[in-house]
């Protein structure tokens, strides 16, 4: 658990009213608390006091118990009833245990008998300051987390052990279609939220204590406004001692994203049967009549058509790394993420690479901490991060370089790089090298095959799970690819 | 004429059935031809072929229903199959097998663009 720092509001000057019908008290009072910078208002007896308090707010109200008219006793109820913010201290004219105590059991949060020394008076006002801070603290908290979580357009449900409803945000309830009665301490089960989400509440539950992984699905639902395609995603949620203590929901509405994914899957098999479709029987109709099956062939045509077959064939790879990459992007929208252990992933990247570079006399390095806390991710996506990282550093690198992976905890974040002794970047190249079909075109890398695809596939797969890449480069020394992931514990 | 291996090719695509049959006919193989998998079902009750070439994407009747059809039938279920498939399985280290890793129970697969000499050697090894 991470300590949250408190924000601290400029606090006001706390108003104090002093409630009792002798005026030595009153003004021995008024005297202490105004030197201690408190705004005193006093009144002289029950009555009046309960008019000022209708009136205006008090943080800490001193009120006598015994007083003709409306007793002390009165005062404490109405406050209690009507201003929770309020912290009241009886002063008990006659130190009996027994009025003090029925007093605090009527909601008065500490007492001071008379006779009493301005030292005595200044600690139980200070208390009292104390404890209204922190009341105060937990209502703009609270206050604060509730506009939060109503004005998000995703749906967000809080359940606890028992699944039973601790806040479900307007946009939950509008995706669920529940517009009724509050919500608020019903069994989850009472509401129509579906198998399958009722299914991840039960996993997420049973979850163990030391993993984390976020659970997802995409329900269909047929409701008012037609269908809708809903990603949900639920994660328990611990206490203090690290035992789950509920349940959080999240739902997201990606019917819309659902129907351009549709689109473009369609364009996509369009592209797959339309365009490669004919590219391939070119390719072999070329293959048969460089067998010379169709008849024998020049010199010189079979030059030219070798050529023609080679440009072929880039075309082909490039349409298939395009769809590649446009089936990857439509996956990731719903991919399910967790705890990955990165360091051994970075391991097997590392020791599965090795051979690829031992071809160019070039050294793989990996430098990951001792303990490297887990990241929230897609384990096969990081994969295909580092491997396509490691391949790159490895291509654009001279024989005889070193490739170093390295990691480390960054503020939330879990932060690796991937850095050679390369060709480098040069600087008006850097930032487009993410871009789709980018590629740094010198007399280094020219004769590198690629489709400049590789870095914007990375560039998908970060951005997907809320982290980010950079590059800084040196052209002739090197480049250095730096990834921060969030991290699977927060 | 008789001793010769029966090859079906069933693809939409006429081209490149013609040079598949060409290239097929050249290593010695007799070759049968059908443009969709209605048709090659019908190819292969009038006279039973050594090995299907089937293509996956075909109007009428898919390769892959085809291929079940064959497979779970008791006459032609030896009969080898090899699926030509557009899919690769170039990203199956990502996620996202919805267009491809569908399970069949095709003998051997391809997947395109095709290498003609690989396909001529899984088509030998297959007839063994």
């Amino acid at each position: 658990m991470k300590e949250t720092v408190p924000v601290v509001e400029e606090p006001g000057r706390s108003k104090i009213l002093v409630v009792d019908d002798e005026p030595r008290i009153r003004d021995a009072c008024r005297m202490v608390l105004s030197e201690e910078g408190f705004e005193v208002a006093l009144a002289a007896d029950g009555n009046e006091g309960v008019q000022m308090i209708r009136e205006e707010h008090f943080d800490v109200i001193l009120v006598d118990l015994m007083m003709p008219v409306l007793s002390g006793f009165e005062v404490l109820s109405y406050v209690r009833e009507s201003h929770p913010d309020t912290v009241v201290i009886v002063i008990t004219g006659y130190a009996t245990l027994e009025h003090s105590i029925n007093a605090m059991k009527r909601g008065a949060f500490d007492f001071i008998p008379k006779p009493f020394t301005p030292d005595q008076l200044r600690a139980v006002v200070a208390k009292a300051i104390k404890y209204n801070r922190a009341l105060q603290d937990i209502a703009d908290t609270n206050s604060r987390l509730k506009t939060m979580v109503n004005r998000l357009t995703d749906g967000v449900m809080a359940s606890d052990r028992d699944k039973k409803v601790v806040v479900a945000n307007p946009a939950f309830l509008h995706l669920i279609d529940y517009h009724g009665e509050p919500v608020r301490g019903r069994a989850v089960t009472d509401f129509d939220i579906g198998e399958q989400l009722l299914t991840l509440i039960d996993q997420a539950l049973v979850m163990p204590d030391d993993t984390f992984t976020e659970l997802t699905a995409e329900i269909t639902r047929t409701g008012e406004g037609g269908e809708r395609i809903v990603r949900a995603t639920c994660v328990p949620f611990r206490g203090r001692n690290g035992v789950t203590i509920g349940t959080i929901t999240v739902l997201s509405d990606i019917t819309a994203l659902k129907e351009f994914d549709r689109i473009r899957s369609d364009f996509v098999s369009m592209v797959c049967h339309e365009v490669r479709s004919p590219m391939n029987s070119m390719m072999m109709q070329l293959k048969v009549v460089l067998d010379g099956l169709a008849g024998e062939l020049s010199g010189r045509q079979r030059e030219i058509l070798e050529r023609v077959s080679e440009k072929m064939n880039g075309l082909t790879t490039m349409v298939s790394e395009l769809l590649d990459l446009s089936r990857l992007e439509s996956g990731l929208i719903a991919s399910e993420k967790s705890a990955v252990n990165m360091a051994e992933l970075f391991r097997e990247q590392i020791a599965f690479h090795e051979a690829n570079g031992a071809r160019k006399e070039i050294t793989l390095t990996l430098d990951v901490p001792e303990s490297l806390p887990p990241a929230l991710a897609n384990q096969r996506s990081m994969e295909e991060v580092v491997t396509n990282l490691i391949t790159n550093a490895i291509k654009y690198s001279p024989e005889g370089s070193t490739v170093r992976l390295m990691a480390r905890i960054e503020n939330e974040y879990l932060r690796f790089s991937v850095r050679d002794n390369g060709y480098g970047i040069p600087e008006e190249d850097l930032k487009r090298i993410f871009d789709r079909f980018y590629r740094v075109n010198d007399e280094n890398t020219r004769a590198i095959v690629g489709t400049g695809l590789g870095l914007a596939i990375v560039k998908s797969i970060v951005d997907a799970h809320h982290g980010s890449i950079k590059v800084t480069s040196t052209p002739g020394s090197g480049s250095t690819f730096t990834v921060l992931l969030p991290l699977a514990d927060i | 004429m008789s001793d010769k291996k029966l090859i079906l090719v069933v693809d939409d695509d006429i081209d490149l059935v013609e040079a598949l049959a060409m290239k097929l006919e050249s290593l010695n193989y007799a070759v049968a031809k059908a443009y969709d998998g209605v048709e090659g079902f019908d190819k292969i009750k009038s006279r039973r072929p050594d090995l299907v070439i089937l293509d996956v994407m075909m109007p009428r009747k898919d390769g892959y229903q085809l291929c079940d059809e064959l497979k779970k039938s008791d006459e032609y279920k030896d009969v080898p199959v090899i699926l030509l498939t557009a899919v690769t399985d170039a990203i199956s280290s990502t996620n996202y097998t919805h267009m491809g890793g569908k399970t069949t129970l095709a003998d051997d697969f391809v997947s395109k663009p095709i290498d003609l000499d690989k396909l001529m050697e899984i088509v030998e090894d297959n007839l063994r």
